[in-house]
């Protein structure tokens, strides 16, 4: 990129209400089809945008605002390039390939923001990720794959968030391998972040980026649209420990459903986490040094999670459930009424699907459960896709 | 828009009549949102060509302005004719500069001045972005250049800004003094298809006068005698703040209306001295180089240089602020062949030692570091830190950041090593300047015709207008009354000792001289380093002297002496004689709990804080309570010593302490 069209690029990136897939389709437009740069794109008349480009009148009228704030936007990008930071179009052959072939045109950002050493984004990468509040066996776990990974130059991506995030950027800093950090905030706001991780970026060792306007403070939506840039820049997904809600929750979930292949920690009996509800969901178990474990079928009941307190005693409650079915599947909730229990359905769910007498059968989206070998209901896939 | 039509504009918003066509062909093509470097003479209405399109335009136009004084007398003038000018600036208020913010983002400024460091400023930065902004200014563009007179490492990013501006958006880079290849690298920096529009430098209303002398007393009486005699109000510009001060205590003594200025000055005082200025309070203001750049006062009738400056562009900057008015100005220039040795000593000492970039290169290198922290780290000037750092940032070896609200120095990865080459090639060009300098003093030729030449303004003029060509040639004549009254001037003048501050029972001191002005110097080196026995007794009488000038009658109860580090007992002999003198008891009960260095291997105020922080202590500190004392050492410095030692007898319950010393230091001095 030349320096002179960062103004046109940062106005580009943050046009209100686009959206990436919007955004991309102008610059597909511009840069592949018409073969003109951004500078030149600005510099039509606003016909040419409505006929040739087939904007709307809100997508011109966007445009022209966004136009007459390039003047203001270069005092921001002058103060930006002063202080080290660089900018990395969707169009550079610099930005990152695999979060460009990981995302597509419909979540792929503009443009990346960075700080530190840009080769990074061209090595072959991993992503930790988990809970602020981590547990110790989830930090020990982090810190192992951190330092599989450095043996390997793989580069550590994390969120820098605290807990395992904060774990894998310093566990990969101490065993001298690379990290990228994604921020949940624009780069301009992480100067502290800057002080304390100063000799790594310097040596070459950090990339810090972002994607989110440079002035951006720290917000908890930046936050959640962090997590499918840090999936997007790894090459392996390892999930240390995740609630049944949060961050880490939706964001192997929605990895998931856009078929990441997502590893996580299998944990022991005794811990309290969500990550075997992950597996269930179709992450793949992994050991404390990220070697994939059998699928969860056989995972047998001693290693099931316990993240109840109140445990009804499970051999009662097994006799209980074989009881209720009357040759009919039933759902999550319907058997939580006719078994009188308090637990959430989602609770249900995953111990439901750990008894080996039990099968599911989808309908709609919606689980239903039937006792095995009961129903002529046909059988769809046993675990998500 | 039509010239005819602006110049309707003009009348009815300047309340002028008509544009010169430099000016309208200057204002045409910033309207039609091109890019124009101007270089027009001091006088000219270079503010014009951007004032006016700043009123035709909707929104706001920014004027980068490295000068203060310039930006508060341009906001007074256009305020008074009514258009929206503000400023900021940091010796007003952050709550008033926040407030101007604000007024601009609600599209109130037309006219907004700010200093090219503001661009360091997140405030200003965040408010940027919900201003309309029209065009920028960038003024006094010369400094934009290394090879310019007054380089400055801020309007480095003032280049970066435009450069990044969107297509349309008009810029005007305007300087006075730009020689061809200045212009040329303002140019090339600024890129893009920039219009350069050269006008003529000539200022037929100059007297120039070149006076040759062979000492400094000569000038000194020269001054003395002529002064008043020269027509109205002016400036006498001398080589360094010393001076400054021996200058105006000279006139003082000899009751002349004059006042001293310089950068070290306080807002206020300057701010003063500026008002006093245009108001013609003072015959005439003594000050370094630092006064009067773009001050628009039209009747400046005399502009005098006790010492040459380093080029003839500086020359031609600062005589450039007289007679704007038309009328006649005397430019007068001492010159004694040994005065090439201040602007060479400034050449040669301009850049430090390649091993102190190292040093700083290598700090910076392990940990992010403030300019104090890296004083600490290396052990270096605060000015020299300085000169590296933007040495260093201008080679892309470090850059500056602002974290929080701190300025830190990041080292950039992958940046290629120190180089040299650029250093050489600037001292060598700084040196042939030096030589125009001297070639100027002489010239037998027409001098406004040289400076013409130098600054690449070869249109032909008639000059008549120096002491070379028609005007009388200047004389120094020496007479026994003025030596004895020069004389008088000498043994009547004590360096002040500044001090004082809040908390403190410490009072200003007064010394007996300059340590490098007279042979005091040389005197205390001898007892000090090359065993020449106590301080000769003409030391003695000098101090005495000193003290009544100072103190007068006052009393005091006792006499202490800041106890030595190497030179033995010097200082405590030299007091006991101060002590039998005035008859003020002495005590050695002052004495250092730990050694210290000698303050003068420390390079910094900071280092030399540290050295001696806590480093005193007193034995009977009861005796201490309510009491005035005196207090006496041989050499004063950077007051580190001085101010710790306050701090402890304050503590100790002495109500006030005065420093009385033999020489104080002219900054640098090795002693």
């Amino acid at each position: 990129m030349r320096k002179e069209e960062a103004t046109y690029w940062i106005t580009l990136a943050h046009l209100p209400k686009w959206g990436h897939l919007k955004i991309n389709n102008l610059i597909i437009k511009f840069f592949h089809e018409n073969k003109i740069s951004i500078e030149e794109f600005f510099q039509l008349h606003e016909s040419i945008w409505r006929e040739q480009y087939q904007l709307d009148e809100k997508q011109v009228s966007d445009l022209k605002q966004a136009k007459s704030e390039l003047a203001s936007i270069a005092f921001l990008a002058e103060s930006f390039f002063s202080q080290g930071f660089d900018l990395i179009p969707i169009t550079s052959p610099d930005y990152s390939k695999i979060l460009k072939s990981h995302l597509k045109v419909a979540h792929a950002p503009a443009v990346l923001y960075v700080k530190g050493n840009k080769r990074l984004l061209e090595e072959k990468s991993v992503a930790i990720v988990g809970s602020r509040e981590a547990s110790e066996n989830a930090l020990k776990f982090t810190d192992n794959i951190a330092q599989l990974a450095s043996k390997e130059f793989k580069v550590v991506v994390s969120g820098f968030a605290k807990g395992v995030d904060k774990q894998a950027l310093d566990s990969a800093i101490s065993y001298k391998g690379k990290s990228i950090i994604v921020l949940p905030q624009g780069i301009m706001s992480f100067g502290s972040g800057f002080k304390n991780y100063y000799k790594p970026i310097i040596d070459g060792d950090v990339l810090v980026l972002s994607t989110f306007f440079p002035k951006a403070p720290w917000k908890a939506e930046l936050a959640m649209a962090r997590n499918p840039i840090i999936y997007g820049l790894a090459d392996e997904i390892y999930v240390a420990e995740s609630a049944e809600k949060g961050g880490t929750w939706s964001g192997v979930v929605d990895g998931l459903r856009k078929g990441r292949k997502i590893y996580v920690r299998k944990s022991e009996s005794n811990e309290r986490n969500a990550n075997n509800l992950l597996i269930q969901q179709g992450a793949i178990p992994v050991d404390f040094n990220g070697i994939e474990l059998a699928q969860l079928n056989n995972l047998d009941n001693e290693e099931q999670p316990s993240i109840d307190h109140e445990q009804t005693a499970p051999e009662s409650l097994d006799v209980k459930i074989r009881t209720v079915f009357n040759g009919k599947p039933l759902t999550a909730k319907e058997l939580l009424t006719k078994l009188n229990l308090s637990w959430t359905s989602q609770k249900l769910n995953s111990y439901l699907k750990k008894l080996d007498f039990i099968e599911i059968i989808k309908e709609k989206n919606v689980n239903l459960y039937q006792l095995k070998g009961e129903s002529n209901i046909k059988q769809t896939t046993l675990l998500f896709k | 828009m039509i010239r005819q039509e602006a110049e309707k504009h003009l009348q009815q918003t300047f309340n002028l009549t008509k544009f010169y066509d430099e000016q309208w062909l200057t204002i045409v093509k910033l309207l039609k949102g091109e890019k124009v470097l101007l270089i027009e003479k001091t006088g000219f209405g270079k503010s014009l060509c951007f004032q006016f399109p700043a009123t035709v335009f909707q929104g706001t136009t920014i004027i980068f302005s490295p000068l203060i004084a310039l930006m508060r007398d341009q906001v007074k003038k256009l305020s008074a004719l009514g258009i929206a000018a503000k400023c900021i600036n940091s010796e007003q208020t952050p709550e008033e500069n926040t407030q101007i913010i604000n007024e601009a983002k609600q599209g109130k400024v037309k006219i907004l001045y700010i200093a090219p460091e503001r661009q360091e400023n997140s405030e200003w930065i965040e408010a940027t972005r919900q201003m309309n902004l029209s065009m920028v200014v960038v003024d006094e563009a010369h400094c934009i250049s290394v090879w310019g007179h007054d380089f400055r490492p801020a309007f480095k990013r003032i280049i970066n800004l435009v450069k990044l501006l969107p297509q349309g958006i008009p810029v005007l880079a305007t300087t006075a003094t730009a020689t061809k290849r200045v212009e040329l690298d303002i140019a090339q920096q600024i890129g893009d298809n920039i219009l350069t529009i050269r006008g003529n430098l000539m200022r037929s209303n100059f007297k120039l006068f070149v006076v040759k002398v062979s000492s400094e007393d000569e000038k000194l009486m020269w001054l003395g005698k002529n002064l008043h005699n020269l027509p109205g109000t002016g400036i006498l510009y001398t080589g360094t703040r010393i001076e400054t001060e021996i200058y105006s205590k000279w006139f003082e003594h000899l009751q002349l209306s004059s006042t001293a200025y310089n950068a070290g000055l306080d807002a206020e005082s300057r701010i003063a001295v500026e008002n006093g200025l245009m108001n013609n309070k003072w015959k005439c203001i003594i000050s370094t180089n630092a006064l009067g750049m773009g001050l628009d006062k039209p009747d400046i009738r005399f502009i005098i240089h006790t010492q040459i400056p380093i080029s003839p562009i500086h020359y031609y900057q600062e005589i450039g602020r007289a007679g704007r008015d038309g009328l006649p100005a005397f430019i007068i220039l001492f010159y004694n062949p040994k005065d090439r040795k201040l602007p060479e000593s400034f050449i040669e000492s301009g850049r430090p030692a390649i091993e102190k970039y190292e040093r700083v290169i290598n700090a910076v290198k392990s940990e992010l570091l403030g300019e104090r922290e890296l004083m600490r780290h290396t052990n270096l000037k605060q000015h020299q830190i300085r000169v590296i750092k933007a040495d260093l940032m201008e080679q892309g070896i470090i850059r500056e950041l602002m974290i929080g609200k701190n300025k830190k120095f990041e080292f950039i990865p992958e940046s290629k090593p120190l180089s040299t080459k650029v250093f050489d090639e600037l001292r060598k060009a700084k040196f042939a300047d030096l030589e125009n300098m001297i070639a100027y003093v002489e010239t037998s030729q027409s001098r406004m015709q040289f400076l013409c030449d130098y600054l690449g303004d070869h249109a032909s003029h008639t000059f008549n207008n120096c002491d070379n060509t028609g005007e009388k040639r200047i004389k120094v004549a020496v007479s026994p009354e003025w030596s004895e009254k020069l004389q008088n001037f000498r043994e009547n003048y004590f360096p002040e000792l500044e001090v004082e501050s809040k908390g403190s029972s410490l009072v200003n001191g007064v010394a007996a001289s300059f340590y490098g002005v007279s042979h005091v110097g040389s005197a205390l080196h001898r007892s000090k380093y090359q065993q020449g026995g106590d301080f000769p007794d003409f030391l003695l009488k000098l101090v005495l002297k000193a003290f009544r000038n100072k103190f007068g009658q006052e009393q005091f109860d006792l006499i202490l002496y800041v106890p030595p580090t190497s030179s033995g007992d010097l200082v405590k002999n030299f007091a006991e004689k101060i002590s039998q003198v005035l008859k003020f008891p002495i005590s050695h009960d002052l004495l250092k709990t730990r050694n210290t260095k000698e303050q003068k291997e420390f390079e910094n105020g900071y280092l030399k804080t540290d050295n001696v922080h806590g480093a005193f202590t007193f034995e009977t500190p009861s005796d201490l309570v309510g009491k005035r004392i005196l207090l006496i050492d041989d050499i004063f410095d950077s007051g580190a010593t001085m101010k710790e030692i306050g701090r402890l007898l304050t503590n100790f319950g002495a109500v006030k302490i005065a420093p009385l010393v033999i020489a104080r230091t002219v900054g640098g001095d090795l002693v």
